[in-house]
């Protein structure tokens, strides 16, 4: 029976899904008082486009990444010697760099005599460089020589470089790099506060946070602060704390994500607050040339640590303080976000809301290379507006369209039909109030789309004659349109008349691109016409008539269920965690009634096809009362355990069809069946 | 006379079991060996002969293959007269299944290194794995190997609740008398060490047929619990009412005896008596 589930993961496994694994987080940072571009990504840009430029590469790739072959080839074509033995000598300084790489992370540690290899070029590149910097190419060089000093630990050699040569060249990319250096050089050599303050202006935020990875407590800030009001490394210092306030709120409200975040650090109430008291101080001090970004970092502290009324008094001072245009932006983002997360509802609130979101999407689309107002809409949008508008479905699934809202717990596939339909309605008509306006401007909502959609609905919850009506105006065209080729092949071969019990419809995936599948005729519409006409007849049979036609019902219900071969019949997808949701019938179970009818049968034949479908336990994945399965594995101390559950319906099943056949049944599918077979074994020594 | 034979049986037993050279040693846990003053004075003060330093972890990359991590760097050396063992702290995730070679490429690293840095004499290596019964299987073929590549002594550490299991091939363990309380419960009990948590193991500690060194923990805990960052330390009482409790179960329990980690702040932790004790044989 292990192997009978394993191959029932596996083959769940490879069904068309959707990429719900996985999801990026949406606590987005909401306090960012500057702006600035990385300084390793930005210098790395302008490397990548001189030498794309330099090999004369007029492709449009965005991203060009170095490639010394090509360079020494472009080089030469030129009769650039210099440029030559420039690249030669980068090369072997990269291969330098390539030692220490293998140091740490590589299974081949280098040798001594690598090791000494390394040394020797390092100094041997060091020398070269050394004489080329007052060459045509004397930035790069220069560079290159304080490169080569860093890696050989001669930090004072590159301070006095820096200070007393290339500090005084032109303004390039290869200087910032040097300066970076030197930044690196002071710190080597206890020089802190200096290193930081040039690491800050030259926004190098992974240098910053190597050197104040143990300083960043409310305590090493105000002591910062004390030794330099105006450091230019406290917004930063700053941010880190704020942001980490932030991350630890998220985390105890449950919406926290590390993933992909690095650095964090945890900040607890008490330190929350005293970082509270000094923004208020720096404020009154007056040293700051910033006080804006003190007062909304104390605001939104103080929203964070549910001061909820302070922080909305504190937020408006700070938006009447002197800073920068960012620093205003991020003022009226967080006084947003905190009013908004307490507004009652109302029309004064939706019209406020309405005006924001103009706001927000028009600074949107003034900055380039900065996601910050994206972020903002979209924590705006998961964590105050969806939780705003909840009583009212309609207006809840028009901000999640409008705003598209992800992991906001939302999702108009599980709205209940009614509102759905008002929903539709709603899109279609015309917009009354501010926000109205704004919605339906930024909702794209495809009708025979929504046709479908609400048909399915009709679908899960067997109202047969609604789902027909619905899907009656969705041409056959629009599923080989917009289904994937998976679901396309699957709706195509599987069959709803074939009992699940008897016979899983295994296919194979990869067949789905082997042929173009296509439906001809509408396979939705035609099984509701199905189960319709089988329904609507019921009352008119009786006897074997009455209890076949449970059976068959009983098996279509089982396959359109979420655990049979025809999930497509109502859902777009499938994972293998998905289970009955909300606002639709429990198909499996519906299967269940059925068959209970069809075991009463006194034709033998469909008694024991029916007994043995109700062992089935693919009925039972999602019984809410007692236990599902007749047996299941438990780890009990560090073991793998049986246990079993004599009162399941499943055990209930299998022993009445043991009492009805006997220990060695003699139809093949019985025999046939691994799950049933371990029953036995068991149910022989424990009658 | 039934209990006169058992308690033969018993003694006979405990002394057909080898029994660790007598000695003092750290952990060195720090990504650069690199000892200030303080330091040095502690392994000069507490004869301290064996140094068991964390080379690098071997993690699982994003590839599904385990690689190196977090290597240390030899800015010093340590006196002629202390014994390195090179430590390597593997995940326990790497034993999920099998990696053909990761012993031998373990053992090669770890002689490359110290040909590397001129580290000399090295007679033992120690592998520090949090292996569960999910694992131990995997985990003890992999010592194997180790051994077979090795050659010389080996050693692992050994969790409280591995001395429930079926002993690994090693020469010895390293019993880790920390670490012994569930973080989520921190509160209630210092999840580094409680006496309660020591209390139930004690009874195995005897019949335990492995060689044994006692670890025990002089460092800081932190953790995070629901967004509050929690610091916890042992308090000297404890370690030292624990350390008696261990040897009266098993005596040679204090032959070797190891702190973890060697660190400025750790030294500064405890006094110098406590240290005496712990170190006491």
């Amino acid at each position: 029976m292990k192997k009978f589930i394993i191959i029932s993961l596996m083959v769940a496994m490879t069904l068309p899904t959707i990429a719900c694994g996985w999801y990026g987080t949406d606590n987005y940072y909401l306090f960012s008082p500057y702006t600035g571009q990385a300084f390793k990504d930005r210098v790395e840009k302008i490397c990548n486009d001189n030498w794309k430029a330099y090999i004369g590469d007029t492709s449009d790739n965005d991203w060009y990444s170095f490639h010394a072959d090509d360079v020494l080839k472009a080089a030469r074509q030129k009769g650039d010697a210099l440029m030559v033995s420039y690249v030669e000598n980068l090369q072997k300084y990269l291969k330098c760099v390539s030692v220490e790489r293998d140091k740490q992370y590589e299974w081949d540690y280098p040798s001594k005599e690598e090791i000494a290899a390394q040394q020797r070029d390092l100094k041997a590149v060091r020398t070269y460089a050394q004489g080329k910097t007052s060459s045509k190419l004397r930035s790069q060089h220069a560079l290159l020589f304080m490169r080569c000093n860093m890696m050989l630990g001669q930090h004072q050699e590159n301070i006095t470089f820096w200070e007393q040569t290339a500090s005084q060249f032109i303004e390039t990319v290869y200087k910032d790099m040097m300066k970076n250096i030197y930044a690196g050089a002071l710190y080597k050599t206890g020089r802190e506060m200096e290193a930081g303050q040039l690491f800050a202006e030259m926004d190098d935020y992974e240098s910053l946070m190597s050197m104040y990875y143990l300083k960043r407590s409310y305590q090493a800030i105000s002591q910062h602060y004390k030794q330099n009001p105006t450091s230019k490394a406290l917004p930063w210092l700053l941010t880190d704390f704020v942001n980490n306030a932030q991350e630890a709120a998220d985390a105890v409200n449950g919406g926290g994500g590390s993933i992909g975040k690095q650095f964090i650090r945890d900040i607890n109430n008490q330190e929350s607050w005293q970082m509270q008291q000094f923004c208020e101080m720096v404020v009154k001090e007056g040293k700051t040339d910033c006080p804006i970004m003190w007062k909304m970092a104390k605001a939104w502290l103080e929203f964070l640590s549910d001061k909820k009324k302070d922080a909305v008094d504190d937020i408006l001072a700070a938006t009447k303080l002197d800073g920068t245009a960012r620093m205003k932006d991020n003022a009226h983002v967080l006084l947003l976000y905190i009013t908004a997360s307490q507004a009652k509802p109302g029309q004064a609130f939706d019209d406020y809301v309405a005006d924001e979101l103009e706001w927000l999407r028009g600074k949107q689309n003034e900055t380039t290379g900065d996601s910050f107002f994206d972020a903002v809409e979209n924590r705006l949008t998961n964590q105050v507006l969806i939780p705003h508008y909840r009583s009212n479905p309609v207006r809840l699934a028009a901000v999640a369209k409008a705003l598209n809202s992800s992991c906001s717990g939302f999702d108009l596939d599980t709205l209940n039909v009614a509102s759905t339909e008002k929903f539709l309605y709603y899109v279609n008509s015309p917009a009354n109030t501010k926000l109205d306006k704004f919605l339906k401007r930024n909702i794209a909502l495809n009708d025979t789309a929504m046709s479908d959609m609400i048909g399915t609905k009709y679908m899960r919850l067997c109202q047969w004659d609604k789902a027909i009506q619905w899907l009656n105006t969705v041409p056959i065209s629009y599923y080989n349109e917009h289904r994937g080729k998976e679901y396309l092949y699957y709706s195509m071969v599987r069959q709803w008349d074939v009992e699940p019990w008897a016979k899983r419809q295994w296919l194979d995936s990869s067949q789905a691109w082997e042929r173009d599948y296509k439906w001809w005729k509408h396979r939705k519409l035609d099984f509701c016409k199905e189960v319709q006409m089988m329904e609507n007849s019921l009352n008119m049979l009786n006897g074997k008539a009455l209890e076949q036609r449970c059976y068959n019902l009983a098996t279509r219900y089982a396959q359109a269920s979420i655990y049979g071969d025809c999930w497509w019949l109502l859902r777009d997808y499938k994972s293998c965690w998905d289970s009955v949701r909300v606002n639709e019938v429990d198909m499996a179970q519906k299967a269940v009634k059925m068959l209970q009818k069809a075991a009463m049968s006194s034709d033998l034949s469909l008694k024991r096809k029916a007994l043995f479908a109700l062992g089935y336990r693919e009925l039972y994945n999602d019984v809410k009362k007692g236990p599902k399965y007749w047996m299941e594995w438990k780890w009990v101390e560090g073991e793998s355990t049986e246990i079993y559950h004599r009162d399941s319906p499943q055990f209930l099943a299998f022993q009445a069809l043991y009492n009805e056949t006997g220990d060695q049944p003699q139809e093949d599918y019985i025999r046939k069946c691994d799950e049933y077979d371990v029953f036995r074994k068991y149910y022989r020594q424990h009658r | 006379m039934t209990l006169l034979l058992l308690a033969m049986i018993a003694c006979e037993k405990q002394s057909s079991r080898k029994t660790l050279e007598s000695g003092q040693a750290v952990y060195y846990w720090r990504t650069d060996l690199r000892l200030d003053s303080a330091e040095k004075s502690f392994l000069a003060q507490y004869h301290i002969n064996k140094v068991y330093c964390r080379y690098f972890d071997v993690v699982m990359n994003d590839d599904g293959e385990p690689k190196p991590n977090a290597t240390i760097s030899f800015s010093d050396t340590l006196p002629d007269s202390i014994e390195i063992i090179p430590t390597v702290y593997i995940t326990e995730d790497c034993m999920h299944e099998t990696h053909e070679g990761l012993a031998e490429k373990i053992v090669k690293r770890i002689q490359q290194m110290n040909e590397t840095n001129d580290i000399k004499n090295v007679r033992e290596i120690q592998i520090d794995c949090d292996y569960t019964s999910k694992s131990r299987k995997r985990y003890y073929q992999f010592l194997e190997e180790v051994r077979k590549f090795w050659g010389e002594t080996l050693s692992t550490t050994i969790r409280l609740h591995q001395l429930a299991m079926e002993v690994p091939p090693v020469d010895y363990g390293a019993l880790m008398i920390y670490n012994t309380g569930d973080p989520r419960k921190w509160e209630e009990r210092n999840p580094i060490l409680d006496f309660r948590d020591v209390e139930p193991y004690l009874r195995r500690l005897d019949s335990y047929p492995l060689p044994l060194a006692a670890a025990y923990p002089v460092f800081q805990w932190t953790y995070t619990i629901q967004g509050v960052r929690v610091d916890r330390t042992v308090e000297a009482e404890v370690i030292l009412q624990v350390k008696k409790a261990m040897e009266s179960e098993r005596g040679d329990l204090s032959n070797l005896i190891i702190t973890y980690h060697l660190d400025k702040e750790n030294i500064e932790r405890y006094k110098p008596e406590t240290y005496e004790e712990i170190y006491h044989h």
